[in-house]
């Protein structure tokens, strides 16, 4: 098994996807912290100032949207199998597919936590130097930095695991792209955004991604978000789910 | 131990009954070829022995095991499908190496197998730039990774050129006739195997035809002469009262099917005609393959 994951991981290091995908994530989350930055303390955008804890938590947070680049990099870690045909060759080896798909799992918790390990070095190569010039302190602990880094790694991760149940189940990569993307920025919205469907709202990915990212925030006053760990059992039980429902369907088809 | 088993094996996708209780076996130490037409089973077979496609019914087995219930599959069977199964930003040695760790052997034999098939200069080029021809190459260097005692090759000399089916032809005698190995190898163009088989399987839409060794195949056809005589001597009628079928070609020469040549010597003596050719025609295995083939 650890012969698969190893395999699964190599997949990706020899192709170009994961590095456009870091690039991108990252490209974001930048554009994210330079808004951050150029309206901190602006009282209409509603920005605490640049020396205050607050504003640290805010900006540490902002890793979190690498969320859907992770998951599209798992839709293709499966789909472009599919796509470029090399899944026969890899059941080729590994004639028990189920062994694939579990590898593939294994690998994407890697890869969605080592994208997260660079998005947070990434916010604070960019906060610390901040806060420092704005002649703020930094309060690690009072901003919350422990616990939002810990969400921002287990959403990411999960989200990555997410990604590849999702691949598995529909094997097309367009689909599956255009899937995550539609379900992340359309569907999620609609559910989080109407309070009458809020309370289904926190049981969908979204909803228990967010869930992962409020670990004291709101000090659980939301009802309409599950608790952060609850929260990561949702997320990634969507993808073990798609991942053995895929397993029993779409994965089991001939390959001709 | 049979190398090679399929036992009445069939598989139907929607309405097609792409094959049709076909059954088979393949030895070690020979190359079998599996011919037929485009269309008549062939590739749906061979996935079915290498656990891609799940047969409705029968058997497809490799030294005596369903290929999904290998533990290490690399090492006792090697294929070669069609050459498109690769990304195409991935380098040659990186898609060998990632099956060597996938496999569990070690990544030396990347390089080892890309020097068996010749590649070993473009190992560290992108496989989106390959022709076909290196495409079927790198394909053949997969399968040679675990070193395995059987090896499956669909239609593997599409895309060669002439240079690269002769070396095809004599990498695989040798896998078979110096290393033991049992070869089944697909085609659809009878002259690319002709000289490389042992044994002949021939199927066309979806049911074995024949099978046999190549020798027996091509002598098993029936025996034609062709005669020519001069001018004015018509040995037709005499030939056909002595019970064989004549063909009257378009340069005036006799097709005569059912007489031994020393009997038509005989007629020719008897009827005092000069004979001007006399050739005995061996049906060749093209022929028998496409006479085989056509009647379904």
């Amino acid at each position: 098994m650890i012969g698969l994951v190893r395999a699964e991981l190599l997949k990706l290091s020899t192709t170009r996807l994961w590095w456009v995908m870091l690039l991108v994530t990252l490209l974001l989350i930048g554009v994210n912290l330079a808004f951050f930055i150029g309206f901190a303390g602006n009282p209409q955008g509603g920005l605490p100032a640049l020396d205050t804890p607050e504003w640290v938590q805010f900006a540490w947070s902002a890793g979190s949207g690498g969320g859907i680049f992770v998951m599209i990099l798992g839709v293709v870690m499966i789909t472009s199998e599919f796509r470029y045909q090399t899944i026969t060759g890899t059941f080729l080896t590994t004639p028990r597919r189920e062994r694939v798909i579990a590898a593939k799992l294994f690998a994407g918790l890697i890869v969605g936590a080592l994208f997260a390990v660079a998005v947070l070095i990434f916010t604070a190569l960019v906060v610390i130097p901040t806060v420092m010039i704005a002649g703020g302190e930094l309060s690690l602990g009072e901003s919350r930095v422990p616990q939002i880094s810990l969400g921002i790694l287990a959403s990411l991760a999960l989200y990555t695991l997410f990604g590849i149940g999702l691949g598995a189940l529909v094997r097309n990569q367009i689909a599956g792209i255009v899937g995550a993307v539609a379900w992340a920025y359309v569907i999620e919205n609609i559910f989080l955004g109407v309070p009458a469907l809020q309370v289904v709202g926190k049981w969908l990915p979204g909803g228990a991604a967010r869930a992962l990212m409020s670990i004291d925030v709101d000090t659980g006053m939301d009802a309409n978000m599950l608790p952060a760990w609850g929260g990561a059992l949702v997320l990634a039980g969507y993808a073990v789910v798609f991942a053995i429902v895929a397993s029993a369907t779409t994965v089991r088809r001939d390959i001709t | 131990m049979t190398a090679i088993e399929i036992r009445n094996l069939s598989k139907s996708f929607g309405a097609v009954r792409a094959v049709d209780g076909v059954s088979f076996t393949v030895e070690a130490g020979s190359v079998t070829g599996y011919l037929g037409p485009n269309g008549a089973g062939k590739t749906t077979t061979l996935r079915s022995l290498l656990g891609l496609v799940t047969p409705d019914s029968g058997e497809a087995l490799v030294n005596g095991k369903r290929y999904t219930a290998m533990a290490t599959p690399l090492n006792e069977v090697g294929a070669v499908l069609e050459a498109t199964n690769f990304h195409p930003g991935r380098t040659a040695r990186n898609h060998l190496r990632l099956l060597c760790v996938a496999a569990g052997l070690p990544v030396t034999r990347a390089d080892e197998a890309l020097g068996q098939v010749g590649l070993a200069e473009a190992a560290g080029k992108r496989v989106g730039g390959f022709s076909l021809g290196m495409r079927q190459r790198l394909a053949l260097a997969s399968a040679l990774l675990g070193e395995p005692k059987v090896y499956i090759l669909d239609e593997p000399a599409n895309g060669l050129d002439p240079a690269g089916i002769q070396w095809l032809r004599g990498f695989l005698r040798h896998l078979a006739h110096d290393r033991g190995a049992a070869v089944l190898v697909s085609s659809h163009v009878l002259s690319e195997v002709e000289q490389t088989v042992d044994n002949v399987v021939i199927i066309a839409g979806g049911r074995l035809v024949r099978q046999g060794t190549l020798a027996e195949l091509t002598t098993n056809g029936e025996k034609t002469v062709r005669i020519r005589t001069v001018e004015g001597g018509d040995l037709g009628p005499a030939l056909e009262k002595a019970g064989a079928t004549v063909d009257r070609l378009d340069d005036g020469a006799l097709r005569v099917h059912g007489l031994e040549p020393e009997e038509i010597g005989q007629i020719v003596l008897d009827q005092r005609v000069v004979l001007t050719e006399m050739a005995a025609e061996r049906s060749d295995l093209q022929k028998v393959f496409l006479e085989l083939t056509e009647e379904r």
